[in-house]
């Protein structure tokens, strides 16, 4: 017992155990409010939302199809958070993205099969990277709050990828983006045949394999490169990395477009899985970059812990789609995520109560990430020059 | 000439909200506590706002409805805020993630609701609040169809609460207390200013504000609330920003942003407009462009409150 | 009934340190009492207590005799008690009478009224000779001002039992002589003083008795004329210390950091932050800055290390024109940094220690091949050094540096600097906040920097520190350096007098 106790009480496990703490509570205040709109049916609606997921091979593979583009704008949210930007433009950033790759999916189909599809996800990763550079250069060389910036940048993506998709790949008829090529489409290495129930196949392909590909590079880049340690460095005290003689201003730079890159791939991911789905000419800003957040904050902005939250985040919404036979409406889902953001925010405050049972420091520091992840809207650029 | 009268009604309609809830976001900020969940806090105001004139519409007429709207809106707002303050204050959490979670919050429960109680999304209203002409002002040549004409009272009380809130910030004693507790929260603690009393009133102002904002901005500019205010409560935190966090530049910038934001949505009734060959998409990207170019130039000097975001610990010296 | 407050053994306990343990202290009406101890002795935690900002789990304490409960600063406002907080608590851009009524406004029709407070506020700044301006913001006043203006905040409130908490940190010895003066002078208009301080000269001068703190306990109260600074410190330490450090007599070698004419201009007002600096130091010899805080020493280390570009001037490392080099580069060539601030820029407090030792080294081909950190030779790097420099800590090589305590963080900034083996070692205000003990190690290992034949160049506030450990001083005053003197030929008085502006002397372009 004392074996666990000690396990309980590291830093890890106590993280872990808040995240569960934060997702519990979300859960929870969701079955409450299915109770009070119609208790009747409120225990199937739950009973569905919890086993939707695994129902039948089929429901499988929904939840890995919409696991990869979250699990994306996850990594790209939590790369940002540990390096102490708080990316809210993930949403801008994947549709910009996903328009780079609808576009080479459509006109270059001039390209030889294997090499179009990734054509299409390098121009998708080059157009979120351009994207989120735009606010990393302008809080390292302007010290313009990255928050605000990012979220001007979703705006600006969203009218002018409806835009240009108008002009350039636009199908009227459904007022979405035209079909790609066969050729854009990512392979779906037998997945569709795997997860499918009878003649229904699930729309599961290689994109989750790329999804959780790119954690591990990012857990590589974090953990074991001095490019990491300086971003981490960076994300934990910007003065001392300075002091350290560290580029802070290119470490801004470079991390905000790894994470527009990471968001921009995930939009290509989505639409380029040969679902059918295209972009929706409607004044809405792209939802999986905002799941992003919940999935970065549960995953406890750790890559692996990530590929985890972004199943977790599909396996609801997969869940809300069958609750809807119940007859309630699947907005029931993106309030229980908002709850469970909510709670994650405290997160850490279980942590500290947890540990501080032992008179272990006790203090828990405010962020989910790095201390600077609050909203440094204000900066110490006083009088005095204080560097 | 009318053109003239017609841009400057349109923009009352557009900066007037923003006025007001970047008038809100000020009492939050300069308390001390960074609040981005304007947007959703406006979704639920205009939601509950909107609700109760259009389900009390036929049994209260005209202005009085709107005004018990306004006050419905107020408190909802400041219901939804206290989720941000206990968050923000108490747990002392991150303060950018719980406003995140009420902006995703506030659209899922409006819909879900409305579906709930109407079956359908859309909250309609009949708008019966415009005023053609006030009477007597309404008849000023120049100063009558600019201000006088085609209003609602909604323009009077974003007004007002500028007025209103100016003389608080800077002339009464909560002003004084709460900014002391936005700049340097340890020295207000040191005289006896309780701090996390302060900061809770400065949350549920904002509350309030950006409550009454979203059904201000709704009601000009439809017929219906569709759990959007179209990312107002986030070009509000910008009027804040470029504003300076101060009454005077706040409007400044809010009648700027809501020029933009007029030009975008009404050039299509002004026909000189309409022959140059601008799409559509690019009025609408220029109030948020404008807010990146003006943010690139006035970032370097910021004035914002020294001790915003930070959650205050008494223990810490 | 003569004490007007006694605090009765009072123990304060924060997660996982005893703060004060058992402490009893006794104040007599009209005396001026002074506190002693190390830092982390628990002074400050003790004035804490009796300012209502903490809450003792133990202990009473009493007015006149009589019990009372101080629950908040307001509560001990009423009980006539205020202090001056050694991190002054103003508002920087709120104004000078704004500081002093907030929290005891006087309003009307919830307006403010601040014509009666102004009035009250210039009698009492001309009763107590504390010249102020009551407009002025907190931001453009001097620091000597603002420390005014805490002391016209306590009588404002009608205080009768002040506290000062180490209030001459950051004043110049004739502006420590003039608080004193004001000390005495509200002692005799009968109000009852307690101040905190580790400098035993003050106490010499302006305290009757004197009660010592050490490690949170109390040690005992002392009658302040009959007791000697070699007894006091005995009883503030534990055990006898040596007020002096060892130098070995070294013979300068060649110029190893040159500056010429080195400026940084201001961004808000016209005069400058450093202006025409011209100094050198040399191999084997310690040149300590010495200055009122806030006349250009931060700003010139700045520049030297690179954290700032240089408006005008030169700097020359080794011969080597370095003016316009990053950081980096600097480091690189052998300039190593000990920071004002361990905290925010010594260390990434999230990082472990190991992490934060090769904080200056991660990037060199020793730590890493390829982009990729080789691990075990930076934690086994690590290992050598704690066991080098005895740096202390809960869990070795991977302890979160956050965890540490003050001073062992401090030494494991001292070691990854020294180890670097620079030719230029810059350190400033190397022992701030540390006890007795880790500022006794770090002399030692300046010293034997300078015996090695580096250059050694401090910035320091103390003036003890400044003149036990240099063997040349450079007064800094409004950015130009005022004089360039040899310790053993130069007194405290003098070295006042150039810290205030007043004189110059040595001579003007800083070389032996």
């Amino acid at each position: 017992m004392g074996q666990l106790k000690k396990i309980l009480r590291t830093d890890s496990s106590a993280n872990v155990l808040s995240s569960l703490i934060a997702i519990l509570v979300g859960l929870l205040v969701g079955f409450v409010i299915l109770l009070i709109s119609d208790s009747s049916q409120a225990v199937g609606a739950f009973g569905a939302i919890l086993t939707g997921g695994v129902s039948d091979m089929k429901s499988m593979g929904q939840v890995l199809y919409y696991a990869t583009p979250i699990i994306m704008t996850g990594l790209s949210v939590g790369f940002a958070n540990r390096t102490g930007l708080f990316n809210i433009g993930a949403s801008g950033q994947f549709i910009v993205g996903a328009y780079a790759a609808i576009v080479v999916g459509v006109k270059c189909t001039f390209l030889p099969g294997a090499l179009h599809w990734v054509v299409a996800l390098l121009a998708a990763m080059l157009a979120g990277a351009l994207w989120g550079a735009i606010p990393g250069l302008l809080k390292a060389y302007r010290n313009v709050n990255e928050v605000i910036a990012c979220i001007m940048m979703n705006y600006i993506g969203m009218y002018m990828v409806n835009f240009l998709i108008t002009k350039t790949v636009f199908d009227s008829l459904k007022n979405q983006s035209m079909r790609v090529a066969n050729s854009a489409n990512l392979p779906k290495m037998g997945l569709d045949q795997i997860f499918s129930e009878g003649n229904n196949a699930s729309s599961a392909n290689s994109g989750i394999f790329i999804a959780v590909l790119i954690a591990i590079v990012i857990y590589i880049i974090l953990e074991k490169t001095t490019f990491g340690y300086e971003l981490k460095a960076c994300g934990f005290n910007q003065d001392a990395a300075k002091y350290a003689g560290i580029n802070e201003k290119r470490s801004i730079v470079s991390s905000m477009a790894i994470a527009g890159a990471m968001a921009g791939l995930g939009g290509a991911l989505l639409y380029l899985a040969g679902s059918g789905k295209g972009i929706d000419v409607v004044d809405v800003l792209a939802a999986e970059g905002f799941n992003g957040i919940p999935v970065a904050l549960l995953g406890l902005n750790n890559p692996i812990g990530i590929i985890f939250s972004g199943l977790l985040i599909a396996y609801l919404n997969v869940g809300g789609f069958n609750m809807q036979l119940f007859n309630f409406a699947p907005q029931v889902i993106e309030i229980i995520i908002a709850v469970i953001i909510y709670f994650s925010a405290f997160a850490l405050l279980f942590k500290g109560f947890i540990q501080s049972r032992k008179g272990r420091g006790g203090k828990a520091s405010a962020a989910a990430g790095p201390a600077a992840a609050g909203i440094p809207i204000s900066n110490d650029k006083e009088e005095g020059q204080k560097p | 000439m009318s053109i003239l009268y017609f841009l400057v009604q349109q923009t009352m309609f557009f900066s007037i909200p923003l006025l007001i809830v970047a008038l809100g976001g000020m009492f939050s900020e300069r308390s001390g506590v960074v609040n981005i969940a304007l947007e959703g806090i406006m979704i639920i105001g205009a939601f509950t706002g909107i609700l109760f004139i259009s389900t009390f519409q036929d049994v209260i007429p005209g202005q009085p409805v709107l005004i018990l709207g306004i006050l419905v809106s107020a408190v909802t707002g400041i219901i939804v805020s206290l989720a941000h303050a206990y968050a923000s204050i108490n747990m002392k959490a991150n303060q950018v993630i719980s406003g995140t979670a009420i902006n995703m919050f506030a659209p899922a429960i409006a819909i879900y609701v409305a579906r709930l109680i109407r079956t359908v999304q859309q909250i309609p209203f009949v708008n019966q609040f415009r005023i053609e002409k006030v009477p007597v002002l309404g008849s000023i040549p120049v100063l009558g169809p600019l201000l006088f004409q085609n209003t609602y009272i909604t323009t009077y009380l974003g007004f007002i609460i500028l007025i209103v809130s100016g003389i608080v910030l800077y002339k009464t004693r909560f002003g004084l207390r709460l900014r002391a507790c936005g700049e340097h929260p340890q020295a207000a603690d040191s005289v006896g200013v309780n701090v996390y009393k302060m900061r809770y009133l400065g949350v549920i102002l904002s509350g309030a504000l950006a409550g009454v904002g979203g059904l201000v901005f709704i009601i000009p500019t439809s017929t219906q609330f569709n759990a959007t205010v179209s990312g107002y409560g986030f070009l509000a935190l910008a009027v804040l920003i470029f504003g300076q966090w101060r009454p005077g530049r706040i409007v400044v910038a809010a009648f700027f942003f809501g020029l933009m934001k007029a030009v975008a949505s009404s050039y299509s009734g002004i026909s000189f407009m309409q022959s140059i060959p601008i799409p559509s998409y690019v009025y609408k990207m220029i109030p948020y462009v404008a807010t990146l170019i003006v943010l690139a130039f006035t970032s370097k000097k910021s004035m914002a409150p020294r001790a915003e975001g930070i959650p205050y610990d008494k223990g810490s010296r | 009934m003569e004490y007007i407050i006694e605090m009765c053994n009072i123990t304060k306990e924060f997660p996982g340190i005893i703060a004060n343990d058992d402490i009893t202290l006794q104040l007599k009406k009209g005396e001026i009492h002074a506190l002693l101890g190390e830092n982390g002795a628990g002074k400050s935690t003790l004035m804490s207590v009796l300012f209502g900002l903490y809450q003792p789990e133990k202990g009473v304490i009493k007015k006149n005799g009589k019990p009372v409960k101080i629950q908040g600063p307001n509560d001990a406002t009423r009980l006539g008690i205020g202090m001056v907080h050694q991190h002054f608590k103003l508002v920087h851009n709120f104004t000078v009478l704004e500081n002093i009524v907030l929290g005891v406004e006087t309003t009307q029709n919830g307006l403010l009224k601040m014509e009666d407070a102004k009035k009250r506020v210039v009698e009492l700044s001309s009763q107590y000779g504390l010249e102020v301006n009551p407009d002025a913001l907190i931001s453009d006043i001097t620091v000597g001002m603002q420390q005014r203006v805490e002391i016209l905040k306590m009588l404002y409130r009608e205080n009768e039992i002040l506290i000062f908490d180490e209030p001459t940190a950051v004043l110049t010895p004739q502006e420590i002589e003039e608080l004193i003066k004001i000390m005495k002078g509200l002692a005799a208009e009968g109000k009852s003083i307690l101040f905190i301080t580790h400098k035993l000269n003050e106490i010499k001068a302006a305290a009757d008795r004197c009660s010592v703190l050490r490690k949170g306990r109390y040690i005992g109260t002392v009658r302040v004329p009959v007791t000697s600074k070699e007894e006091l410190s005995e009883m503030m330490v534990g055990r006898k210390v040596s007020l002096m450090v060892e130098k070995p007599e070294v013979q300068p070698g060649k110029v190893i950091l040159e500056t010429k004419g080195l400026t940084v201009a201001s961004k808000t007002s016209h005069k400058n932050l450093i202006e025409d600096v011209t100094f050198q130091v040399r191999a084997g010899e310690i040149v300590c800055i010495a200055g009122i805080d806030g006349n250009g020493q931060s700003e010139l280390v700045y520049a030297l290390t690179g954290m700032i570009p240089a408006d005008s001037g030169s700097i020359q490392l080794n011969g080597r024109d370095i003016t316009g080099e990053s950081i980096r580069k600097r480091g690189v060539a052998g300039m190593a940094h000990i920071p004002e601030d361990r905290h925010k820029h010594g260390l990434v407090l999230d990082y472990n220690l190991a992490y934060n030792l090769v904080l200056q080294s991660y990037f060199t081909p020793r730590f890493q091949r390829g982009g990729f950190l080789k691990y075990d030779e930076v934690y086994r790097y690590a290992g050598e050094q704690i066991e080098r420099f005895d740096i202390r800590s809960g869990q070795g090589a991977k302890t979160i540096t956050r965890s540490m305590s003050g001073g062992n963080q401090q030494k494991a900034i001292v070691a990854r600097e020294i180890d670097r083996d620079p030719e230029l070692l810059i350190a400033v205000q190397p022992t701030r906040g540390l006890d007795v003990g880790a500022i006794e190690y770090i002399h030692r290992q300046l010293v034997e920097e300078r015996t090695k034949g580096k250059a050694v160049l401090i910035m320091s506030l103390e003036l003890d520190e400044v003149m036990n450990v240099s063997d040349r001083i450079l007064v800094i005053y409004e950015g130009k350096i005022v004089a360039d003197v040899n310790p053993k030929e130069v007194t405290y008085q003098d070295l006042g007098l150039y810290m205030a502006g007043s004189a110059k002397g040595g001579a003007h372009n800083g070389t032996a």
